[in-house]
């Protein structure tokens, strides 16, 4: 059965979304995951999140999904010795390198391969896999038979995001951000935060959606106020089928939004994955729609208030 | 970097999609070229993707003296794996000196096939750190260039570190994200009239400023230039200023991005680069002579831009010789 996996940017999300129904939870080392430090845990709100899911039944995942810089490798293999001495099993991580030398260090470990791989094709899949990733997190475009091709040939779990974006750019191959606006800013541990940058930690000012000029070679405009494309979409239509396919984990991304928003996402889902489970014969998607719109109405609400923020932030006009 | 002895030789490689952009390139300045489009299999020409073309152009670079390299799509669909298979063939077939590779995926099919040809990893394969490097050659790289965002003093570290050659990006603009539809269009790109034209001719994106909504330079103005299925500096990336500390970090094999500019911009940006290599590496004193500085500013449109390599915003400029009107250093 898939497994319904949940963001937990702060201690209280990661109860909620465990209490709510998920059955797993990511969470950010502070410094080490693709969304600033704000909605990021310490490592003591790590460990106790990660007890609090054990005592559930459930499972906690670190993000260590940055590009870090080759110096900050050790920071890396220290912090998650600290953790995996708490218990703590599973990682996701984009770096090759680091997630080889996190394998090697720790073979008990479990590691999916992060989003930020852009994992495009069936290939990609068992490239991680031979670097020692026992699932990958697909691109958010990717069709159903190329995700069979990783469940069934290549032999590693397949995660499917539902709720998230599809950027402009494909996810974890865009600099757009930190070429507008990048700092580089060290935590007491010395791990550089890389603000600007999602690849590296830091945050993405969302450049993409601020209103641009297009203009031709002659310096005429050829459109006004273009916003290139970065959607925010639910799956909903798609659940059966990606349940039929047999993905391993259905996940939703949001450690940004509000607890309680957040909360009715893992509700939804839950609901909408056990009663598909239930009864599949019978099944009809036509309520779950209607109750979706209002989640979708919400998100989007709260998304565009930090859009705006984060073009304001990035010096760009929001 | 090299641990005694003589240094290794400078190796200037330029990108060229297309027997169009090839035409009226004067190559003289450079040692090596890497052919093909990695954004878009739908390029006019694109030596990537007619297979026919490879023989001749290798060839051709050969009988000059100089490596061929060819390159691969950067994020290829499962179902467009078999056209890569067909390129790798007809790049070893040719005698390609190297695979360009930006996707793991590639990467793997490349080793699978166990031919001699070698791997450099390309812009968009995020090479980060020493580690990732090590990896991949494992897979057959013998050279990786960085992703733009890592620093110098990070570069050197991979180059002390990993075993393989470390390319840098010396001139050009900076390749920032690659998309999987075309802004370019309207219609799909089997369908729409306008492709593959619609990327030939120049299209930028703007914002803020009292450029936004006219000529895309001058003060405040940011840009972007969008190249259809891929997004790339307004500005032009230049080190002219840095050359003796690269060279003396140890960085030897430096890359100007030819994708998407004129055959002068190839031409002339590749002789600058030339003469600036040989009086950096002759030992003297080196500045940035005026004729230099001329002929890049004739050929950058919005600036130039630095700042990845020393820890600052992608757009942002350290230097002091070439600021000249870059409102954003």
């Amino acid at each position: 059965m898939a497994e319904l996996l949940a963001s937990g940017g702060t201690v209280e999300m990661a109860r909620v979304v465990l209490d709510t129904g998920a059955d797993a939870v990511y969470v950010g080392a502070k410094g080490w995951s693709r969304r600033r430090a704000q909605y990021e845990m310490s490592d003591d709100e790590v460990i106790a999140s990660a007890r609090y899911a054990r005592s559930r039944g459930k499972i906690l995942r670190v993000a260590f999904n940055t590009l870090p810089a080759s110096g900050e490798i050790p920071l890396l293999l220290a912090k998650a010795a600290k953790f995996v001495r708490e218990g703590v099993r599973d990682f996701i991580l984009t770096d090759v390198g680091a997630m080889r030398a996190l394998k090697d260090r720790f073979p008990e470990t479990v590691i999916h391969a992060s989003i930020g791989c852009t994992i495009v094709n069936a290939e990609d899949a068992r490239f991680y896999k031979e670097a020692g990733a026992t699932q990958v997190v697909t691109e958010c475009r990717m069709d159903r038979e190329e995700m069979r091709k990783i469940r069934e040939e290549v032999g590693v779990g397949v995660e499917v995001l539902v709720h998230a974006t599809t950027c402009y750019t494909y996810l974890g191959r865009c600099t757009m951000s930190s070429y507008t606006r990048q700092e580089w800013r060290f935590d007491d541990e010395g791990k550089n935060h890389f603000l600007g940058s999602p690849n590296r930690g830091g945050l993405c000012y969302r450049v993409c959606m601020t209103e641009w000029d297009q203009i031709g070679e002659d310096g005429s405009v050829e459109a006004g106020r273009v916003v290139l494309p970065n959607l925010a979409y639910f799956l909903v239509d798609d659940i059966p089928d990606l349940i039929d396919l047999g993905v391993t984990t259905i996940k939703i991304q949001g450690r940004e939004y509000s607890v309680p928003l957040v909360g009715r996402m893992v509700r939804f889902y839950r609901d909408l994955i056990d009663s598909y489970l239930r009864d599949r014969s019978s099944f009809r998607m036509e309520p779950w729609k209607e109750r979706m719109a209002e989640i979708v109405s919400a998100r989007d609400s709260e998304r565009r208030d930090k859009t705006a923020a984060l073009i304001s932030e990035s010096g760009l006009p929001a | 970097m090299p641990p005694s002895g003589s240094p290794p030789p400078l190796e200037l490689v330029l990108t060229v999609a297309s027997p169009q952009e090839l035409s009226g390139t004067d190559l003289s300045p450079y040692d090596a070229v890497c052919l093909g489009n990695t954004y878009c299999r739908r390029v006019e020409g694109n030596f990537a993707e007619e297979l026919g073309l490879l023989p001749a152009a290798v060839a051709a670079l050969h009988a000059a003296g100089k490596k061929a390299y060819v390159t691969s799509p950067a994020a290829p669909r499962g179902r467009d794996i078999p056209q890569v298979e067909r390129l790798i063939d007809a790049a070893a077939a040719s005698g390609a000196d190297a695979l360009e590779v930006h996707n793991m995926g590639v990467l793997r099919v490349l080793r699978e096939k166990r031919i001699p040809l070698p791997a450099h990893m390309g812009a968009y394969a995020n090479v980060y750190t020493h580690l990732a490097a090590q990896v991949m050659r494992e897979y057959g790289a013998v050279r990786v260039r960085p992703n733009a965002e890592v620093s110098l003093d990070e570069m050197a570290v991979i180059a002390r570190d990993a075993g393989v050659e470390v390319e840098v990006l010396a001139h050009g603009k900076i390749p920032l994200g690659i998309t999987e539809k075309c802004f370019l269009l309207e219609g799909t790109e089997g369908a729409d009239p306008m492709c593959p034209s619609a990327c030939r001719e120049e299209h930028w994106l703007t914002a803020g400023g009292p450029s936004a909504g006219a000529k895309p330079s001058g003060a405040g103005a940011w840009v972007l230039k969008n190249v259809g299925k891929g997004v790339v500096s307004g500005k032009d990336m230049c080190v002219i200023e840095h050359l003796p500390r690269l060279l003396s970090a140890g960085f030897r094999i430096f890359r100007v991005e030819g994708l998407y500019e004129t055959s002068a911009y190839r031409s002339e940006i590749g002789a600058v680069y030339r003469e600036s290599f040989f009086l950096a590496s002759s030992g003297g004193r080196y500045a940035v002579r005026p004729k230099w500085a001329k002929t890049l500013k004739e050929h950058s449109r919005n600036g130039f831009c630095n700042g990845y390599y020393f820890g600052k915003s992608g757009q942002s400029y350290v230097g002091t010789v070439l600021q000249g009107d870059n409102s954003r250093v």
